[in-house]
């Protein structure tokens, strides 16, 4: 992590207009911040939507820092302000779709056999709950990214990096179990 | 760790450059005028209290400075505490909310040493007016330091409206106190009190609902 100094410097040349001073900012700090997301949230993949949610704040947050003061103080207090926001956003929501293994899910027509809507139920199972739901909110039941943020009081890019991502994730899985299914049948 | 594409491009998208907001107390300077019109408002519109000659200018126009004085620093407290990472410890709260209500309550002991008025007639009506009027006037201070505030980025809005709702009414208060001739405690421990108390509240919810509809229309702007 660059020293206080530096990170002092880089948030003032990214307030007055270097951009790619933010680049350098998220590669310092990132770490730290998604550390303590971390052990806010015990959910990696929570965390990793934590942080870019609490680097967006940050962006839109940036004329109330002060660079006569240290800049993870700043950071920290935004980050916890997301993970609050997030958990209180958690408790009011109406409904979730936790139970994955109740729902239709559009399996390919030419794939579309018991075995595979087991295993893509399975796989979906595993991906990370926040993610599925964007995934199932947006590719199964056809909700729109804003209307998944609005649900969630997530913004609109967060909702969509979270169902890429579960999208990411849901493939590695289903790779894994059709890779194996593959080597088994070799043997 | 490298900034993700789609977070970068999202960003680009309304990135320019800010001038950051002034020290919390240097904006406080801009209640300045607000503080001013709720001192004198109530004195010019009606009249300066009977006691006046009895209480000497210290005892009405000095007490009432102070009395705004201290409304103006909780107003800058609550300014502090809207910016992240420059927020108040309980305890510096707990001060910000004591310290103003002793600060009452010694106005009206010393108002009430130095003129003794008690309220004979009238009791709800009196207490009515002072409230309501009380409260009135602090609304536009509320109104205002509820925007500064909410220009910021309160991570805590009901705490940072509360404090501002509070130095609000202890300026209205402050101004209310010229025109009322009555100094007996019990009228304004309950009546000029409560409207401090009704406005602390007020600037909690508004400071509350400003922040909640600023999020929602971040959240609106987004692509």
């Amino acid at each position: 992590m660059a020293d206080d100094q530096a990170l002092r410097e880089l948030m003032r040349e990214y307030q007055s207009g270097r951009f790619e001073a933010f680049d350098e900012i998220y590669a310092s700090i990132a770490p730290a911040v998604r550390r303590y997301l971390l052990s806010q949230a015990r959910d990696g993949a929570k965390a990793d939507d934590l942080v870019q949610e609490t680097f967006l704040q940050m962006h839109r947050a940036r004329h109330t820092y002060d660079s006569s003061f240290p800049l993870m103080p700043w950071t920290m207090a935004i980050a916890r302000h997301v993970w609050l926001m997030d958990r209180r956003t958690l408790s009011r929501r109406p409904w979730t779709p936790e139970d994955v293994t109740a729902m239709d899910l559009p399996v390919k027509a030419d794939a579309a056999s018991f075995a595979d809507r087991v295993e893509v139920r399975r796989a979906l199972g595993k991906v990370a709950p926040a993610r599925r739901n964007a995934v199932i909110q947006h590719h199964v039941l056809g909700f729109s990214f804003k209307e998944i943020a609005e649900r969630a009081g997530i913004a609109e890019t967060a909702a969509k990096l979270r169902s890429s991502r579960g999208m990411q994730q849901l493939r590695a899985l289903l790779k894994g179990t059709t890779d194996g299914a593959e080597s088994k049948r070799k043997r | 760790m490298t900034l993700p594409a789609e977070l970068r491009a999202h960003i680009a998208t309304d990135y320019q450059p800010v001038r950051p907001l002034r020290s919390p107390w240097a904006r406080t300077l801009w209640i300045l005028p607000l503080a001013a019109v709720a001192l004198f408002a109530a004195s010019i519109a009606f009249n300066v209290r009977q006691d006046a000659p009895n209480l000497g200018w210290l005892g009405v126009w000095g007490l009432s400075i102070a009395q705004s004085v201290m409304g103006l620093l909780v107003v800058g407290a609550a300014l502090r505490e809207s910016i992240p990472g420059r927020d108040w410890s309980r305890g510096a709260i707990a001060l910000w909310l004591a310290i103003p209500i002793v600060t009452v309550l010694g106005v009206t002991l010393t108002s009430w040493e130095a003129s003794p008025v008690l309220l004979h007639a009238g009791w709800w009506l009196v207490g009515g007016i002072c409230f309501a009027g009380s409260a009135a006037t602090a609304l536009p201070v509320v109104a205002f330091a509820s925007i500064l505030a909410a220009r910021a980025y309160p991570t805590r809005p009901a705490v940072a409206g509360a404090l501002l709702g509070l130095g609000a009414g202890l300026m209205a208060d402050a101004g209310w106190r010229i025109f009322c001739h009555f100094s007996e405690p019990a009228h304004v421990l309950s009546a000029h009190l409560a409207a401090v108390v009704m406005s602390t509240l007020i600037g909690a919810l508004v400071a509350v609902r400003l922040c909640g509809l600023r999020s929602s229309s971040v959240r609106r702007g987004g692509p």
